[in-house]
């Protein structure tokens, strides 16, 4: 059966373009998805775990359903401070139903935005989000920057649909009329396509943006002849390039939210977009990874008024991103039971963290056997969002978009099962 | 030798993301890619291993060459391996130096651990309920 117009449920592009050629409850052919897209739903289907799993005595064994979740809900209750952690691999509906939990609960709910755009978060809080949707980016831009990101190999086909090879509705000859920038410590196989590689010494992004800013402001006076490793020239030839664009855009990735300096060199960055926009029309928008990590902001703010690492032990919700994020609250050893919903930390946190984990009651909630399924007591297996379950999900332009199923492999969706775990936490604990 | 460790994506990490008890992701995330003239100081061919002791602990990994990755700094695919070197310090951002921790590089013979091993060595238990 082939199922056109599918939604790509991989990284923060969301492709809509998918289709998808299934026969029975197997994928055998996936067009227009970019390589992790097609891995992602070529193979999803066959790593599943077949039923929920519990650890006991220092073995697995296998368990049901009903039995998974009376642990959860347990664990969950019998907690002082639990953490309900993940949230960016799931639909909006199972997003929702994680914060009312949390707060039920008196918990803390943090998404993985705090490992990688929180930053960006903190950086929008402080000075404002010149964003736009990617399709002003497609039909208008004339100048692409992308600064601190690889998109051939963490969104690959960020530059077909909207970028560099995208075709513009104001732009005769897109492939031609674009101009590339690309800001990056290695030299990546993005930077053999770009007009100018701008080569930055680890953790020089701040001095390099600011240096940009003084020169747009019309102060090269003060910029020295290099400036972490950049040349005064290439930075001046950078400068001209922005401020010629009739319509620039800029994105970046964890290059800035993750090196020295973090949200302030995000902080920057936006207001380089504010110099440039005194001169032309310039916006600015973080390459989102997960799918829907996006979401995660949306619904924990219009729930909360706080995007990500929020903590209800107050009774109101309280947000201190360096105190009520998942890392700190892991590396302090002050979460006492954790609720994983689709997101690896196994994978993707520092050790510390995870000798903490280990050590506490948790539960899982994922589709597959990952890196954090050692690390906890028990795991549910749920289906996959844009595979055999629907759900709303928002692209990293913070574009709501609808994520269709095509097949039924007979799980229950990820909002079914949280929505099982609060109904015995409100057995108890009555909202 | 002394490197500035960075981490982040690279396509056959992410390719290995859905299936990660799966040999692929292991070999997408246990390498070390260093500039060529860093491999040659540390005495070593592409594909022999070499030990990385960070702020946090240490790890083995196979070495790639790779000509983008400036002298004096290592690139290792976000992933297991790269965690177990990275401090869990976040100077109140929430976030770790996943891209600015310095490292020690040595020659080595050991093996690279599997990704099980790693995580029964914080206490985890492997699961193998799914091998074939």
């Amino acid at each position: 059966m082939i199922h056109e117009d599918m939604i790509c449920p991989f990284c923060g592009c969301l492709c809509d373009d998918l289709v998808i050629e299934t026969e029975g409850t197997e994928v055998v052919r996936v067009d227009n998805a970019c390589t992790l897209g097609s891995h992602k739903l070529m193979n999803a289907g066959t790593h599943r775990l077949k039923s929920p799993i519990m650890r006991e005595g220092g073995a697995w064994r296998d368990a049901r359903y009903e039995e998974a979740i009376e642990y959860a809900a347990g664990i969950l209750l019998d907690a002082d401070r639990p953490l309900l952690y993940g949230w960016s691999s799931t639909q909006g509906e199972a997003q929702g139903t994680g914060v009312s939990m949390a707060e039920l609960l008196g918990g803390v709910i943090d998404s993985t935005t705090s490992v990688c755009h929180g930053p960006s978060i903190l950086a929008i809080q402080e000075v404002g989000h010149p964003g736009c949707t990617l399709g002003q980016v497609k039909n208008r831009a004339d100048l692409i920057v992308y600064w601190g990101c690889n998109p051939t190999e963490a969104h690959p086909r960020h530059m077909s649909r909207y970028t560099t090879y995208a075709d513009g509705y104001f732009l005769e000859n897109a492939f031609r009329d674009r101009k590339l920038i690309l800001v990056d410590v290695r030299k990546t196989e993005t930077a053999s396509i770009a007009d100018e590689f701008v080569q930055v010494k680890p953790g020089g992004d701040y001095a390099v943006l600011s240096a940009l800013r003084a020169i747009v402001r019309g102060r090269e006076d003060v910029v020295p002849p290099t400036v972490a490793g950049v040349t005064k020239e290439q930075l001046l030839r950078v400068a001209a390039l922005c401020k010629e664009a009739k319509f620039g855009a800029l994105f970046f990735g964890v290059g800035l939210t993750m090196s020295p300096g973090k949200y302030k060199n995000v902080r920057n960055a936006i207001e380089l977009v504010d110099e440039l926009s005194r001169h032309t029309k310039f916006t600015l928008t973080p390459l989102r990874g997960h799918y829907n990590v996006y979401g995660s902001n949306e619904v924990f703010t219009w729930m909360t008024g706080y995007p990500y690492a929020v903590d209800f032990s107050r009774q109101i919700a309280f947000y201190n991103p360096g105190e009520t994020t998942a890392v700190d609250l892991m590396a302090r050893k002050e979460c006492d039971a954790a609720l994983i919903v689709a997101s690896d930390p196994g994978a993707h946190f520092p050790k510390k963290c995870l000798e903490h984990l280990a050590s506490i009651p948790s539960v899982l909630i994922d589709p597959m056997h990952t890196m954090t399924t050692p690390l906890v007591r028990c795991q549910i297996p749920t289906a996959v969002t844009g595979m055999d379950a629907p759900g709303t999900a928002y692209r990293m332009d913070g574009v709501p978009i609808h994520v269709k199923k095509f097949m039924d492999l007979g799980y229950p969706t990820d909002t079914e099962i949280i929505g099982s775990i609060f109904e015995k936490v409100k057995e108890v604990r009555h909202p | 030798m002394k490197a500035l460790f960075n981490t982040g994506r690279t396509s056959a990490q992410g390719q290995g993301l859905e299936a990660k008890a799966r040999p692929e992701y292991m070999e997408a995330t246990s390498v070390c890619m260093m500039n060529p003239v860093d491999l040659m100081d540390l005495d070593l061919e592409e594909g022999e291993r070499v030990h990385v002791r960070g702020p946090a602990g240490e790890v083995v990994l196979t070495t790639v060459l790779n000509e983008g990755v400036p002298r004096g700094t290592v690139y290792v695919p976000m992933g297991p391996y790269a965690n177990a070197v990275i401090d869990a310090g976040t100077h109140a951002t929430g976030m770790p130096d996943y891209k600015s921790c310095m490292v020690d590089l040595e020659a080595t013979d050991d093996e690279v651990k599997t990704p099980a091993d790693l995580m029964e060595a914080v206490g985890g238990v492997a699961y193998r309920g799914d091998e074939e």
